[in-house]
Formats: structure tokens, sequence, C-alpha cells
């Protein structure tokens, strides 16, 4: 054999290995530290992974990079291995995400600073959910037990509502693309939902990545729909929650804020009747009391009228006993009648006594 | 929109109307029971049409693996 080794061109040495490639390795897993990260022209991405033993250079297109990298991350990457006419080695990769709790949390950070320099986050671009939506679009996984939690308190709460899901992974390296175009099937519909919901329930920083890539938040970000995104536990952020326009702190908070507690709204309705009532008692009570306070001043009034009218008469009457004959004769006075003239007789009446006179003198006064 | 046809928000939205009506200028104690009786029948009817209703919850059919 090796006295009649295989003889080949360098394009079809080339073509061999990567045909050997193909066949034994056709997708490989690599982790590494990423160093001499570049990108060319703002097409081409190449950077190399190493570790302390080895370094393999990588390559990739630019609209395939969900994240900004840098230097000094931990990338898992999936990729094809290949030998290109060149005579270089490398990986073409297809997906990549870091790895550890230091590089997933600089890919966040990074990505972060970006979304936020491009206003992504800002307040103003928030849209207002309706109060009581009637079709509601989710997108989720329908086995995940956040699903479970969000229909469960949605039920609770409310009813009527139309609700379409689209069935998604939501965590594993195609979840951010699923989720994509589901975000782009409803914003689609020729009648558009007046919510777009998306949760998952908790997991580990490296089970909730999926809602860290950079495409899936541009995607939300876009929606035409106005947002709800409801990830993880109360303490995990993610990007997509970032550029939602409502962040519910978890699955079930997101039902909490799609939807009002028909039970609140029951208890308030005959709350709010009730105190009709109290107001119609009230006003009958204000009416009864003023209908009483004016019959009060009537009654007043009329008795003022009739203390001025006693008093008036009081004073008539003393001024009346004062004019009474009788009471003059019992001052001593007398009464004359008659004429009084000379020889006339006259009568004299005194408080006990009636005389008749003969007028002797009579003078002129 | 006969009273059969109306939905729990258009109810609701009546409760307010007399709500605001009680607190109002225009409120006069001769109309007053009338109202208070209207709002009472209408707390009534959306408890009833709150607690009957149900969620259409479907999944849609279309798959997201993959770009069609």
């Amino acid at each position: 054999m090796e006295n009649n080794p295989l003889q080949l061109s360098v394009s079809e040495f080339v073509a061999l290995t990567n045909q050997t490639l193909d066949y034994a390795y056709p997708t490989v897993s690599v982790i590494g530290e990423v160093t001499e990260f570049r990108i060319s022209q703002g097409k081409w991405v190449s950077f190399k992974l190493k570790d302390a033993g080895a370094v393999v250079g990588c390559f990739l297109v630019v609209n395939q990079l969900r994240m900004p990298v840098e230097d000094g991350m931990k990338l898992l990457v999936v990729a094809n291995p290949r030998l290109n006419n060149k005579g270089f080695f490398s990986l073409n990769v297809r997906a990549m995400k870091p790895v550890g709790e230091g590089s997933i949390k600089k890919g966040f950070e990074l990505l972060k600073a970006k979304l936020e320099a491009e206003g992504l986050f800002a307040p103003e671009r928030k849209r207002r959910l309706p109060r009581v939506p009637q079709r509601v679009a989710v997108i989720a996984s329908t086995e995940s037990a956040g699903y479970i939690d969000f229909c469960k308190i949605i039920n609770e709460r409310w009813g009527g509502l139309s609700v379409e899901v689209a069935h998604t992974q939501v965590q594993g390296v195609p979840a951010p693309d699923q989720m994509i175009r589901a975000i782009h099937y409803f914003n689609s519909l020729e009648v558009l939902p007046e919510v777009l919901v998306i949760v998952r329930g908790g997991g580990s920083a490296e089970d909730l990545m999926a809602f860290n890539d950079e495409p899936l938040a541009r995607a939300i970000a876009e929606s035409r729909i106005p947002t709800l995104v409801g990830v993880g536990h109360e303490v995990d952020n993610s990007l997509a929650d970032m550029v939602a326009d409502v962040r519910a702190a978890t699955p079930t908070n997101a039902a909490e804020i799609l939807v009002p507690d028909r039970n609140e709204i029951i208890r308030a309705a005959h709350q709010r009747s009730a105190s009709l009532g109290h107001q119609l008692v009230q006003a009958i009570d204000e009416y009864s009391a003023r209908t009483r306070e004016q019959l009060n001043a009537a009654f007043r009034r009329i008795q003022e009228k009739l203390d001025e009218h006693f008093e008036r008469l009081a004073t008539l009457r003393l001024a009346t006993a004062q004019l009474n004959p009788e009471n003059v004769l019992r001052r001593g006075y007398a009464f004359l009648r008659g004429e009084v003239t000379l020889g006339a007789t006259v009568e004299i009446e005194t408080e006990h006594t009636i005389a008749q006179a003969e007028v002797k003198h009579v003078r002129t006064k | 929109m006969s009273e059969q046809n109306k939905s729990v928000q258009e109810k609701l939205t009546e409760l307010s109307e007399l709500v605001a009506w009680f607190q109002s200028p225009a409120f006069k104690l001769e109309d007053a029971f009338d109202k208070f009786k209207q709002s009472e029948v209408l707390a009534e009817e959306i408890e009833k049409d709150l607690t009957k209703l149900k969620n259409d919850i479907k999944v849609v059919k279309k798959k997201f693996d993959s770009e069609e």
C-alpha cells in the first residue's frame, strides 16, 4: 500500500478530505475561547477558538451572528469542518452560543448596550395593551409548565377570549428562529390579534438564552401587534422582556396583566350598584332634611309673625284699657250729661254714683 | 343593539354612565330610583355573563420549525 499511495490532484485531495469530513463529522460542536474576532467588509465574520493546547479558525456570514462577540468569550459553536481551496482548515459555523456564566453575561451586556443605544428599550416606544382584548396570539411551547400556568390563569380570570397559540421550542438553538417565524406569522394575518404574548417558565441562564437572541429581540421590537413577554421567574431579565411593550415577571403574571379578574369585576359591579343605592338613600335623607328645614323655617316665620301680632294686640289692649271710661271714673273723674245752660238739669256720673243737678251759673272760660 | 346582544364591555360602560349620572348636575331624585334599579340589573347581568364565558384556545396547525 505504501508503495502505491493514492495519487490525487490538489483539488481532488481537498474534495476527498471534505467528503471524508462530511461522512465522519458532518456536524461538530466545539467549545473554546474566542480570539482574533473580526468582521470583514460588513459581511464575513472570522475568529479563532482556542484552548490550552490548540487553535481552530471559524467562519460565518454576518447575518448568522445572533449576538455580539468579543475576544475572551467562551463559545460553543455548531459547525461543519471544511478544508478550503486555499488549504486552510476552518469550522463553518451554523450556530453558536456563549458558554459559562461569564460569557453568557458578557454576551447579554454587549447586546443590551447595542439595543439600548438604538432606543429599543425607550419608554416612548412602549404601547399600551387593550384593557380587555378579544383576540390574543400566544407563542409558547404547549408542553411547558409556563404555558399550562398561563392558560390556567386566563381561564380562571376571564372568558370569551379567542386565543391562537403557536407551538415553538422555547430553548435551544432552534428556538429563536421558530419564535421569529411565529411572530412573522401572527403579524401577517389579515386581522391582527390585539396582543402578542410570549411565555416561557423558569430555567437556567442557558435555558433562557434563546430570549437574548438579537434577531428575536428585533422581531419583537418590530411587531405590529403590541407585545407582552413573560419569561422565567421574577428575577430573570431577558432582552425579549426589555424590548416588549409590556414585561411580565412570569407566565402567570403575563396572564394577570393580559386579562382582568372576572371576580373582581363582578364584585366591583355589585359594589358600584350598591354605592348608587347608598347615594340614593343619602339623596333622600338630604332632601328630607332640606324639606324639614324649610318647614321649620316656615313655622319659625309664622311664629314670629304671630308673636309680633300678639305683642301689638297687647299694646292695643293696654291703650284701649286706658281709654275705657270706667277707668277714668276710677281715677276720680265724673261724666256730665246734658246741656250746660242756666236752669237746665244735667246728670253727673262718678265711679259709684249718678246724680242729677241744676245749672245755676255758667261762665265761659 | 338589543339588551340581549350587549357585550359585557358595553354593560360595564353603561354602569359607569349610571354612576357618573348620580354625581352629575343632571341628577334628579325623581329619576334616581329607576336608575338605581337599572344598575342592579346590569350588575346581575355582568355577573351572569362573566361567569358563563369560556375562552377558545386553539393551537395553530402551522409548524414553525423550518421556513416554508
